[in-house]
């Protein structure tokens, strides 16, 4: 167990879903997804820590059995959420740029013309 | 500060340091993708480094040389065609009598070599040559977006808190 | 060779690859593109179809290993795809959806550009909520969920210059991807706790009991599956969304990815988890569910635009879904699941028709539509079906759905001896009459009345876009008289596989390995039709109704002529008026009727509406406030 990299990453992850409730100006409620994603990643990353293990490559001669590597399914998990967070980011930012071009603000207040 | 093309007026030292770091970046982000079976990296990471030389060019030249130096269609489309052919080496999996994305490539080379690891190879080229042209797809055009952007007011965005 | 087995992955796969051949021709011949979407979108309708005799009528349960990666010694170590009934159930409503909003897309969007991005966004979004549907791997579902997330928030935005698309796809976006890193979370810590991703061992693994981890998981995994079914208090997005996507879009969203919610819901509350017999956790689920009703149907009495209406409506009808699924029974998940499959078919219907007029008059106004019957009597009819079946009118299938919900809520009451749930029958009856009072609005303020000068040249829709809306009319007939056939083939099928979890887990991992966990089924018997049955209560109506006609018909007809039909203006210098004055179009529109249900509620309309501010931060603290109470809620009572 590896107390600094949880209690980290819920922190990233607070911190994040305060700049989304929090923050007026809609880059930064998507700098906010941002950190959300990746208090996430880390969180997953250190799931599969195992005390004492080596990384998960290997060539043929040194696959042994009793071989104690960490687990590498959450680094794919990872990579995968990496993939979507910038996919996320991409597509935020692309709305966030016509928003402005339509729009003529970049304040949360006054993008709301479906009310009600 | 002038502004000329959506940054700030080309320094000959900025220009002079991306025409350095250009090739660079395409060969290792290359390398990436091909040694993906061998050594940490594979189709993403090495995709995405090949990319990062649309904004190597765009800093040193800005919009106009980016857009003019890489066609953006030929790009859009060749995202698709990288994805298609994922999609027919999983479907080669069912065709051999497999499940999808069944590893039926799997005598190719020994444990250690570059080309060795079955399916996933060839998979994980298509996915760096997908990654590669879409994301140099989506650089050039939020560029471009924020280019036209600039042009229509004469202020810099993001101005208010 | 390619044995049955093969299809649903050929379905999913082969829509992705559909999408990346229109992106590769799409812009350049509108031909090519249109023939790939249709034959792509009917060649997964034929594949999923074809499951029907394997799995749905021989109750096989079919087990997909991606890769033929086996399980090893008990642990289940590759990605599998699991089609039981209830999956298959869900994936048939959701290509036939999709099947016919691309058939008619093919004429609605023609006057729009960029049509190729359009269909490759479609083809993604349709593969991926099949996908969900299928799949039997719990990160599988995340990825799926992720690009149906995608693909919903550039379709809604897609129409650029139409008002607020952009803002409600950014506020989507928001609070979508708050939801998808919750359910994230959750899977991260089930993960840490199990060791596996396969539904199958995740629930013979948590049979053993919820440690507080798992427990965590389980509330944020609720949370974010809540959040993509759209019940309140995380359905702000999605009344914006379904209004100003477009409108063959907005089909698919009510029809197909509020389901796909659903189904996670189900899933994992019902198989995964197991945990519908706790008291506490159907308490939780029907609470949601019977706000969702009411919130849903008292702002849809307040709006002024048609989709937006239809929007607040589907998410109410979901409420219907959520409370009855939340029972434990069988007689409430059939409710659910049936209620379900005829939201598709009336929602779907009544969105084609919203579009339809939207095409016609270019306006979805109601204070500047009015009399449209007697321009588009085609259309009036296909949405008068509609209207009648979300209202609950017999014949059609709405009828039979409600009162298998109202039936199952009140048995549950008297089984329980709590009151709370009588309580919710008595709203869910109230919420029935408050829909029908909605649509009478509705269908008065669009279609019957006198036609304004705005809409004098408005015409029939072309006979492509008029299909599906017949095809969706024909089916909600049928299904509302056939119900016993429907019931008996697709329903208890379904509801005996989401019961039946020795079934599901053997499927995947091998004989005997249920049994070894200590996992039990529960019996379902089979749902009966008795004295509540739906037939008698038509036959009442039909007398009624010739009843009425036949005191009208004898009746004296004294009712006197408008002088003057409104619309073009007269000739002045040789018409006659009364007494000097012109007749003016005294049309009743939108905003005049309920006017006094609204006056009278003004504050509760207050609150509610100044509830939904527009402010995308404060869509997001509803959802991350949801969360917080079932994390509280489910950490007091589910320990």
């Amino acid at each position: 167990m590896i107390y600094t990299n949880y209690i980290a990453s819920v922190l990233l992850i607070v911190l994040g879903l305060y700049t989304i409730l929090y923050k007026k100006h809609i880059i930064k409620i998507v700098l906010g997804m941002g950190i959300v994603d990746y208090g996430i990643n880390l969180l997953i990353v250190s799931i599969g820590f195992n005390d004492g293990g080596t990384a998960p490559i290997f060539t043929m001669s040194e696959l042994i059995s009793g071989a104690y590597f960490v687990d590498p399914v959450p680094q794919a998990l990872t990579l995968t959420s990496i993939v979507i967070g910038a996919c996320v980011d991409a597509m935020a930012l692309s709305l966030v740029i016509k928003l402005y071009k339509q729009y003529k603000t970049t304040n949360a207040d006054e993008i709301r013309r479906l009310r009600g | 500060m002038k502004f000329k093309n959506g940054i700030q007026e080309q320094d000959v030292i900025v220009k002079c340091a991306a025409d350095k770091f250009l090739p660079f970046a395409l060969v290792f982000g290359i390398y990436v993708i091909l040694f993906g079976t061998v050594s940490p990296g594979g189709g993403f990471q090495g995709g995405v480094i090949v990319a990062s030389a649309c904004l190597l060019l765009y800093l040193g030249y800005g919009v106009r040389g980016a857009a003019d130096a890489i066609n953006a269609e030929v790009l859009r489309v060749n995202e698709a065609i990288g994805a298609c052919i994922y999609v027919i080496l999983g479907v080669a999996g069912i065709l051999c009598g497999c499940n999808f994305a069944a590893n039926v490539f799997y005598d190719i080379g020994a444990v250690g070599d570059l080309i060795s690891a079955g399916t996933i190879t060839f998979m994980s080229y298509a996915v760096g040559y997908k990654v590669l042209t879409g994301v140099g797809f989506l650089l050039l055009l939020m560029l471009g977006l924020l280019a036209a952007a600039d042009d229509d007011d004469e202020t810099p965005a993001g101005e208010n808190e | 060779m390619i044995t049955y087995a093969h299809f649903p992955v050929l379905a999913v796969m082969g829509l992705f690859f559909g999408a990346f051949l229109v992106e590769i021709f799409g812009s350049r011949s509108k031909a090519v593109r249109n023939f790939i979407a249709i034959v792509t979108a009917a060649g997964a309708f034929g594949l999923i179809a074809a499951l029907i005799k394997p799995v749905m009528l021989d109750g096989e349960v079919i087990s997909y290993w991606m890769g033929n990666w086996e399980p090893v010694s008990g642990y289940a170590i590759g990605i599998g795809y699991e089609i039981d009934q209830l999956g298959l159930f869900f994936a048939l409503l959701i290509v036939t959806t999709f099947l016919l909003s691309g058939f008619y897309s093919l004429r609605y969007m023609e006057r729009d550009h960029h049509l190729g991005h359009y269909y490759t966004l479609y083809l993604m979004l349709s593969g991926s909520v099949l996908g969900l549907s299928l799949t039997g791997d719990v990160f599988n579902m995340f990825i799926m969920i992720e690009i149906m997330t995608f693909a919903a928030v550039a379709l809604t935005a897609f129409r650029n210059e139409s008002r607020g698309a952009l803002e409600a796809a950014f506020k989507y976006l928001v609070v979508g991807s708050i939801g998808s890193s919750f359910t994230l979370a959750g899977i991260a810590l089930l993960y840490a706790q199990c060791h596996t991703l396969n539904m199958a061992q995740l629930a013979s693994i948590l049979a053993a009991g919820l440690t507080p981890t798992t427990l965590f998981a389980f509330a944020l995994m609720f949370t974010g599956l809540a959040v993509k079914s759209y019940i309140v208090p995380f359905h702000a997005p999605a009344a914006d969304a379904y209004t100003t996507a477009p409108t063959s879009i907005s089909m698919v969203f009510s029809g197909m990815v509020n389901k796909a919610g659903v189904y996670g819901m189900i899933r994992l509350v019902y198989v995964i988890f197991r945990a519908i017999d706790l008291p506490a956790m159907q308490m939780l689920l029907a609470c949601f569910g019977t706000v969702t009703m009411f919130v849903g149907v008292t702002m849809a009495l307040a709006q002024h635009d048609f989709k937006r209406l239809l929007a607040f409506h589907s998410i109410s009808q979901i409420g219907y879904v959520i409370t009855s699924a939340a029972l434990g029974t069988g007689l409430g998940l059939t409710g659910a699941l049936f209620h379900a499959m005829n939201h598709t078919l009336f929602k779907g219907l009544l969105f084609l028709c919203a579009g339809a007029v939207l095409y016609a008059a270019g306006t979805t106004d109601l204070d500047r539509l009015g009399g449209l019957s007697k321009r588009m009597p085609k259309t009036t009819v296909c949405f008068l079906i509609g209207a009648f079946s979300i209202s609950g009118l017999p014949p059609f299938n709405g009828f039979v759905s409600k009162w298998i919900v109202y039936q199952s809520i009140y048995a549950k009451a008297v089984e329980t001896h709590n009151f709370a749930y009588a309580f919710i029958t008595i709203v869910a009856v109230i919420v029935s009459v408050m829909t029908l009072a909605s649509f009478i609005k509705v269908t008065q303020a669009v279609f019957f009345g006198q036609l304004p000068a705005s809409c004098a040249q408005v015409r029939e829709v072309p006979l492509s876009m008029r299909i599906p809306m017949w095809i969706m009319s024909v089916l909600c007939v049928l299904t509302g008289v056939f119900y016993d056939f429907v019931n008996e083939h697709l329903l208890h099928p379904a509801v005996k596989a989401a019961f039946n979890a020795t079934g599901y887990i053997d499927a995947m991992m091998g004989e005997g390995y249920a049994a070894a966990a200590g996992v039990a089924n529960v019996e379902v018997a089979p749902v009966e039709f008795s004295y509540w049955n739906p037939i008698l209560w038509l036959v009442l109506f039909v007398v009624m109704l010739v009843a009425v006609f036949f005191v009208i018909l004898t009746g004296r007809n004294t009712r006197g002529r408008v002088l003057e039909e409104t619309g073009a203006p007269a000739d002045g210098k040789y018409a006659t008026y009364f007494s000097g004055e012109k007749s003016m179009p005294s049309h009743v529109g939108g905003s005049d009727l309920f006017w006094g249900f609204k006056h009278d509620w003004k504050s509760y309309f207050t609150v509610m509406q100044g509830a939904h501010s527009g402010v995308v931060n404060d869509y997001a603290l509803w959802a991350v406030f949801g969360g917080a109470v079932v994390m509280l809620f489910m950490f007091t009572f589910l320990r």
